[in-house]
């Protein structure tokens, strides 16, 4: 029935037609529900293979679904834990429910506002990639971040992280990331400390008056366990490493569940969606800093729960396996990988003031992965130039 | 003519220099006093803006002269000390030859060589002296120093302000920017029973009953440490001036300012919440 | 006015421009804009420093050995932007402390090396002059165009009077360096957009 729809409009919208210059609104929404009209050839040489781009999005949506679900329940788990509440499961959900879906709200529409106007002004169709991109965006930020502030990291990302360079693509660095970094550095104090990954808890704490009923019961345990920095923080606050994998501990909406992030892990790479060999190499690289870490008496954190803490897992599931951002060759996604978990960690050790290296982590190999797909060609010409001279 | 020739390439660098270096020094010469004039006024008024008599934006528009008459009207005494707070010289206060021991860079270095010559103002304010100290220090990227003053037996710190030479704008820089930071020392106290690490800058926030610590700045780690101990530093090495008036006072009146101190550390700690909001 | 001297003063301002079109002294535009006053002095030195040091390297041109010209401009530019530095200590001491070792920067800043040995050394004095606060002039614009950005957004005020009002959270990313550097990207952007044939192919 929407095909018909479809059908029955398109002349509109088509070169002469009365929408025309909306065209590529048109093929926007139209490609959006259906396989465009022209596919490659299954069986025909092509760069990647004959799923289009928006079906392959889709994938990586889907495969953030369960981290969305569970980051739903666990807001309100944590805001009626907070607030002493003694909520049900119905209203725990309720309760991330009508938080995040402002934020998705605010996400997408100006995300792909800029990307719609972006691609008229330019005549290009529009680019698909915002989709994901945009779906993380909530995941990632405290869920109390003020509207504006979100909207303006939105546009900041979409605009000088992307359209800039050329659109869908053609970044450097993973939009999501970008925004939150743009928040990041322009509110720190809207996006550090302890209160702002509880729901309501930073306003309690400033007001006196919680959001909605009840008492702040325990202000520290607002707190990610990011912020507990050693294994008596960590046990003092009552988090367990179960606790972390599990992920019903304060933190941003989709990050807090390494169960929930694993599920979509492996429907990524079942379909070969996103490369295992960064997602692999970058937890190499962690425990690599974190064993280093253990045994010159840095941290008494056992390496392996630092995979499970923070935005660790997330990102390096879903951003640091960006295709377009992450390094394109085979031996290049190893480096870039581990470059990634060793730089998350090497952050979480040195540096208290940011202790979420994960997003400067990978930006910075954002930045390098060009580079070290450079050297892996270049090194690879190196070694077939002597073998041919040998043989 | 051949400029290309050697004499003539050494003879006409030489007239170069020397004529660039004469004009150097005598622009130099001619505008020394002013500029020793500005650093003094500076840190007078850094002074003046820690014991409370005035803003140092304010004093900034009030130009140099005023601001060295406000020092010499208010100040009461001002000399030296050395390192068992022993009084070893004064300084003089009057407007037109007022002395400073402001080279806190050589005191920074004398104070970790046991030799200090440390001053103390003491400024009069409604009958009651106000004793400022110094201090200094390292931060993330470069010194920082400020001046504390303190209550008339030393107990209490009434007033604090904080200078840096290239902290972060927004993050470091707030130390000196941020009037809440410097408002949360009012009502502290020196922790004389821990004499080296006396003072506390907390990040996360301090608890609420600690009388010797304060938040620390959100994004401004490094150089809150760096203040830290800047501040751990110089009260050690005060501690023996500080615990002799200290004393003095408890003599003249036990019961000090137990009840007053809680009162204030409690108003202290409503507004450090305000501010992890802002 | 004549021809030649009208084109020498108005090209560095837009055509020519120093920063968005030559990308010279990018790493100070970067550090002195962040309040529009600190932007507006060092604007303000760096048109003196360019403007007298092409001078006086233009009256010396017929007389510097050519072995050593590049020691002798040194030694001119540094002498300006120390006797710069040292009037600013005097009569200008915040601003000398705000904008730190930049003034004495100016000496690195390649404008004024550039403007001597592409133009004073083969100019006669009075164009020499003009080019070199021209040049100057078109390097302070740009400064204080960010600098107008950066102290609104970063902190709400302009000249240190607040113009946005309290409600208004300012942005502390503008106050960072690579704000600075995405602004002037920004201003390059608009002016390759109305200047066509800037655009590189």
């Amino acid at each position: 029935m929407a095909k018909n729809f479809f059908d029955k409009i398109r002349p509109t919208f088509s070169k002469g037609g009365k929408l025309a210059w909306l065209h590529s609104s048109f093929d926007a929404f139209e490609t959006f529900f259906f396989v465009p009209n022209r596919v490659t050839r299954k069986g025909c040489t092509h760069v990647k293979d004959c799923i289009d781009l928006k079906r392959l999005l889709i994938i990586v949506v889907i495969a953030l679904v369960p981290s969305l679900l569970f980051g739903i329940w666990n807001l309100g788990y944590q805001h009626s834990r907070v607030f002493g509440l003694d909520w049900g499961f119905w209203q725990m959900v309720w309760y991330g429910f009508v938080k995040i879906i402002p934020l998705y709200l605010v996400s997408y529409i100006v995300g792909l506002g800029i990307e719609f106007a972006s691609a008229q002004m330019k005549g290009h169709e529009v680019s698909e990639g915002y989709l994901v991109s945009g779906f993380i965006i909530p995941l990632i930020v405290p869920v109390d971040v003020p509207w504006w502030m979100l909207a303006l990291a939105v546009a900041f990302a979409v605009i000088i992280g992307k359209e800039v360079f050329g659109g869908t693509g053609m970044n450097i660095w993973n939009p999501a990331l970008l925004a939150r970094a743009f928040l990041f550095f322009s509110y720190p104090s809207k996006m550090s400390g302890d209160a702002i990954w509880v729901g309501g808890l930073s306003k309690a704490l400033a007001g006196g008056t919680p959001w909605k009923g009840g008492e702040v019961v325990d202000a520290i345990s607002g707190a990610t366990p990011l912020s507990h920095a050693s294994l008596d923080g960590l046990s003092a606050a009552g988090t367990s490493a179960w606790n972390l994998f599990l992920g019903n501990v304060p933190g941003a909406v989709g990050e807090t569940s390494v169960i929930a992030i694993l599920i979509g892990a492996l429907l990524l790479m079942g379909t070969g969606v996103a490369s295992w060999k960064i997602m692999c190499s970058s937890v190499l690289g962690a425990l690599f800093v974190g064993w280093l870490g253990n045994i010159g008496g840095v941290t008494d954190i056992p390496c392996w729960e630092m995979l499970l803490m923070g935005g660790f897992a997330f990102g390096t599931v879903f951003m640091a396996t960006d295709p377009v951002t992450s390094a394109q060759t085979e031996t290049g996604k190893w480096i870039y990988g581990f470059l990634i978990g060793a730089l998350c960690i090497t952050v979480r050790l040195f540096n208290p003031g940011y202790p979420e290296g994960m997003m400067l982590a990978i930006l910075l190999m954002n930045t390098f992965a060009p580079l070290i797909d450079h050297y892996v060609v270049n090194a690879n010409i190196q070694r077939r130039i002597k073998r041919a001279k040998t043989v | 003519m051949n400029t290309n020739n050697n004499v003539y390439t050494i003879v006409y660098t030489t007239i170069v220099v020397v004529v660039a270096a004469a004009i150097l020094a005598i622009a130099a010469m001619a505008l020394k006093p002013k500029q020793d004039a500005n650093i003094k006024a500076e840190t007078i008024s850094q002074m003046l803006t820690a014991a409370g008599f005035s803003d140092k934006d304010a004093l900034a528009k009030l130009g140099n002269d005023q601001i060295l008459a406000m020092y010499s009207g208010n100040i009461k005494t001002a000399f030296l000390i050395d390192k068992d707070g022993n009084k070893t010289g004064e300084l003089e206060t009057d407007v037109n030859d007022i002395e400073l021991q402001d080279n806190l860079k050589v005191e920074n270095k004398n104070i970790a060589a046991g030799n200090p010559s440390l001053p103390v103002y003491v400024f009069e304010k409604d009958g009651a002296e106000i004793n400022v100290i110094p201090i200094y220090g390292a931060g993330l990227w470069g010194p920082i120093w400020g001046y504390i003053a303190f209550d008339a037996n030393c107990s209490k710190i009434v007033g604090a302000y904080f200078d840096h030479e290239s902290e972060t704008p927004g993050l470091g820089a707030k130390i000196k920017d941020e009037a809440w930071f410097r408002e949360e020392f009012v009502g502290k106290e020196v922790n004389f029973a821990k004499p080296d690490d006396s003072f506390d800058i907390i990040k996360g926030g301090a608890p609420k009953d600690d009388k010797s610590a304060v938040d620390a700045i959100t994004g401004a780690t490094m150089t809150c440490n760096g203040l830290d101990a800047a501040l751990d530093t110089w009260f050690k090495a005060y501690m023996p001036f500080l615990q002799k008036k200290a004393g003095a006072a408890a003599a003249d009146d036990d019961a000090c300012c137990g009840g007053a101190c809680g009162k204030e550390c409690d108003g202290q700690c409503e507004h450090e919440h305000n501010h992890q909001e802002g | 006015m004549n021809e030649d001297l009208k084109k020498t003063l108005l090209n560095p301002i837009f055509k020519g421009n120093p920063i968005t079109v030559l990308v010279l002294g990018i790493c100070s535009s970067l550090a002195v804009t962040v309040q529009l006053k600190g932007a507006l002095v060092m604007a303000l030195s760096v048109i003196i420093v360019t403007g007298l040091s092409s001078l006086v390297v233009s009256l010396l041109r017929n007389s510097i050995p050519n072995r050593v010209r590049i020691i002798v401009q040194l030694v001119v530019v540094a002498m300006m932007v120390i006797l710069v530095d040292q009037v600013l200590r005097a009569y200008a001491y915040s601003i000398d402390k705000q904008l730190s070792v930049y003034i004495g920067l100016i000496i690195t800043n390649c404008i004024v090396m550039g403007r001597i040995e592409a133009f004073a050394l083969g100019n006669k004095p009075i164009p020499s002059l003009l080019d070199g606060l021209a040049n100057g002039a078109g390097y302070g614009m740009i400064l204080v165009i960010v600098a107008f950005f950066r102290e609104l957004l970063g902190s709400g005020t302009l000249l240190g009077f607040r113009v946005l009002p309290e409600s208004y959270v300012p942005n502390n990313l503008v106050i960072l360096p690579p704000m600075a550097l995405i602004i002037l990207g920004c201003i390059v952007w608009v002016q390759r957009s109305i200047q066509k044939d800037l655009q590189e192919k």
